[in-house]
């Protein structure tokens, strides 16, 4: 057992905080929120320069060969500054996806630039019904087109490739590379509750390369590293409202007092620390048994139960960090409430807590 | 970053599952898997087979008969016995009073008390609680008062757990009533539970069953040889003995072998062709249960590998018993009404008895008072 980030991971950590302290902070937030592209490119390309972008990607295709307790530790930096960044798309999703499904020359022609921080890859993967892919591609004579809708793609509408599931006749869920400049394509663009800018995407008959061969088992994996990062980054998300929250309890005085001195909101605060220890807990146990080095889950991935025990702490310590804080905490201007805002897109990713509820209650087969 | 074990802890697991398993008498788990407590003689037959292998104290250093395992052997260790399910070293022999012995008792005490508490050879029980002191332990009243070569008891004890068939009550007593700070007037005291002058009364608990009593002391006369270190430093060793409860404070192995016995009921209910709604709730909520219980587990390694604060173990209490209290109400609702029957019933007592483990060994309020103000700096 060694819970110890290795060197390498300890130093982007530190680094990485240092990073977002400086260009991510709350304020700056807002102003990119603000702007056209509803993100920072210089903070993107800062990123990159770190080795963020890289840090998963194989070391054959220029990456530092991370893998998903890389994710982790990236992901929950991000989330404690509300990123607005493709990482999640373009590094976790579409890299991960393309390291697995993709050919070693289409490996070899995107994941270096995907590690460079140059090239953006959305994911648009889910659909209306979870689980579920409408999409359809046909072969045709000048090669594979599309068909169909993907609601909500996170950064569809800035990225320079879309990379699409899509029902192949006999083949099942295949794995598409789609230029997002490509006639066919439409994008109906807006911002989540959360700020981060999204896509309605239409496809019709948009021009589409094949990764290799998509398995069921394959995309789950996929899948499954995506949410991790997700609980990585709703891990960091409570992270930041927990210490905002008994900041406020240690300033704020009401009847003469520290608020932070009524046992009340001292057990709750508690149980917001406890609920927060046990996401980041099964957030590195998520992230490990996927990196294949946790004896404690054996083979398996618990991906349904990290889903929802860190949704669920992640909304219960969000809400309650608003309560604390009282009316401030319900206002626009504060940092606070902007932690459940992206909880509630975070749920979202990969199938809400819902959807996982049911596959632990065996209701779905998945 | 792993959570992997050695191939060492790997061979150390399965030596103590394979003597789990060619020791342990079938009754007994048999009876601790349907929430039965584990009864005198039980605890005595376990512990002497432990210390005929030598295995009758984890943590106790070889030199004074004990195992002498560091923390992660310890918590395989623990884990095994709670997965069979085995009774673990006698608790308050073994775990707590012991520890406080060898590190501050006299060379008389050690000779006389170690090897038979070692071998069940006396059974001692733990009277710290009064009934005025509970949360509040140091304002406890029970006086010693010194008399020649002898110390005179009068007080009482509460909730004193297995006292009607312990031989020697270990005791927080107040020596000095004057002391400015009242955790500085209290001493470490042996008692011999035949003195003339101990009474022991049953408590009958929720569960119906009988587990704690008082114990009053009238004039008993104890002699100084059973003060255990100096006088009034007895609340030092206290707070040093609660330490030692590391391995057992979340109660991670007594809870994951009650979710496996939920998963059998679970197979046993969908055997005997209960509704699918109804098999998928409890199929949830075991579920969500052990991915509790695993992220303590987790949460029990992050603290002890340096990844999260060791200033978290009242965390491991708090939350610890709310999984173990979550996992014997499904158990309870799984098996009603039949376990209702107050004759045979006694998962409805598991888990009525369950009640308690967030209310002893430091209450979940005091664990929260302690984490408001270690961890978040808040008093």
């Amino acid at each position: 057992m060694n819970l110890q980030l290795n060197d390498v991971q300890q130093q982007l950590q530190d680094s990485l905080a240092r990073l977002l302290a400086r260009e991510y902070d709350f304020g700056h937030r807002q102003q990119y929120v603000a702007a056209e592209t509803g993100r920072s490119p210089e903070a993107w390309a800062q990123l990159a320069e770190l080795g963020v972008t890289a840090a998963a990607i194989p070391e054959a295709h220029g990456g530092f060969g991370g893998d998903a307790v890389d994710h982790m530790v990236i992901s929950e930096a991000l989330g404690k500054c509300l990123s607005l960044e493709p990482y999640h798309g373009t590094v976790v999703m579409a890299a991960t996806a393309i390291g697995l499904v993709g050919s070693e020359a289409q490996q070899a022609r995107l994941l270096p630039r995907i590690g460079q921080g140059e090239l953006q890859v959305a994911w648009a993967h889910g659909e209306a019904v979870a689980g579920r892919v409408t999409v359809c591609g046909g072969h045709g004579v000048d090669g594979w087109r599309l068909y169909g809708a993907k609601p909500c793609v996170l950064h569809g509408a800035g990225a320079d490739y879309l990379l699409v599931t899509a029902q192949v006749a006999d083949e099942g869920v295949q794995c598409f590379l789609v230029d997002a400049r490509a006639q066919g394509v439409e994008f109906e663009g807006y911002r989540l509750i959360d700020g981060t800018p999204a896509a309605d995407v239409k496809l019709d008959g948009a021009p589409a390369e094949r990764l290799g061969t998509l398995t069921p088992a394959l995309l789950l994996r996929v899948l499954d590293t995506g949410i991790s990062a997700a609980c990585a980054e709703m891990v960091g998300a409570m992270d930041a409202a927990y210490t905002l929250t008994v900041d406020y309890l240690k300033t704020r005085k009401q009847f003469g007092r520290l608020i932070g001195s009524n046992q009340a909101l001292q057990h709750r605060a508690v149980d917001m620390l406890v609920a927060l220890e046990q996401g980041r807990s099964m957030s590195v146990s998520l992230a490990l048994a996927l990196a294949g080095r946790n004896d404690l889950t054996g083979a398996g991935v618990p991906s349904h139960a990290a889903k929802v025990l860190v949704t669920r702490n992640a909304r219960q310590v969000c809400q309650e960090a608003i309560q604390m804080h009282g009316g401030i905490g319900m206002t626009e201007e504060y940092a606070v409430g902007h932690y459940l805002r992206r909880v509630l897109v975070l749920d979202q990713l990969h199938g809400d807590m819902q959807y996982h509820m049911g596959c632990l209650e065996g209701r779905d087969s998945d | 970053m792993d959570l992997l074990y050695s191939e060492a802890h790997k061979a150390f697991r399965q030596e103590v599952r394979d003597f789990i398993d060619a020791n342990l008498p079938d009754d007994m788990r048999q009876r601790l898997r349907a929430g039965g407590f584990a009864s005198k003689a039980d605890t005595e037959l376990w512990q002497r087979a432990l210390n005929k292998r030598g295995w009758g104290a984890p943590a106790w250093p070889k030199a004074f008969g004990g195992a002498g395992w560091n923390a992660a052997e310890q918590q395989i260790f623990a884990d095994e016995c709670a997965a069979a399910p085995a009774p673990p070293p006698h608790i308050f022999n073994i775990t707590m009073l012991g520890p406080v012995i060898i590190h501050f008792g006299s060379d008389a005490q050690r000779d006389y008390f170690l090897p038979k508490l070692l071998n069940a050879d006396i059974q001692v029980c733990q009277g710290f609680s009064e009934p005025g002191s509970g949360s509040d332990l140091a304002s406890l009243k029970t006086a010693a008062v010194r008399e020649g070569d002898e110390y005179v008891v009068n007080g009482q004890k509460i909730w004193t757990s297995q006292a009607h068939y312990s031989d020697w009550v270990f005791c927080l007593v107040r020596t000095d009533p004057n002391a400015v700070k009242k955790q500085a007037g209290i001493s470490f005291l042996l008692i011999d539970l035949k003195t003339p002058g101990v009474t022991v009364r049953p408590i009958i608990s929720i569960d119906g069953r009988h587990s704690l009593n008082e114990v009053f002391f009238d004039n008993v006369r104890v002699p100084v040889t059973n003060l255990v270190g100096e006088e009034n430093k007895g609340w030092d060793y206290a707070k040093f003995l609660l330490g030692h409860e590391r391995a057992y404070i979340a109660g991670i192995g007594r809870s994951k072998e009650r979710v496996a016995c939920a998963r059998a009921l679970l197979a046993k209910l969908e055997a005997d062709g209960h509704p699918a709604s109804t098999l998928a709730a409890y199929r949830g909520q075991i579920a969500m249960i052990e991915a509790d219980l695993h992220a303590l587990e987790v949460t029990q390694f992050r603290m002890h590998g340096g990844h999260a604060d060791m200033k978290l173990s009242p965390m491991l209490k708090a939350r610890g018993s709310e999984i173990f209290q979550a996992i014997t109400d499904v158990i309870c609702r799984m098996t009603a009404p039949a376990s209702l029957r107050a004759d045979t019933g006694s998962l409805t007592k598991s888990y009525l008895y369950s009640r308690a483990v967030s209310i002893f060994g430091g209450s979940t309020e005091v664990q929260k008072n302690i984490l408001s103000a270690t961890m978040l700096d808040l008093s």
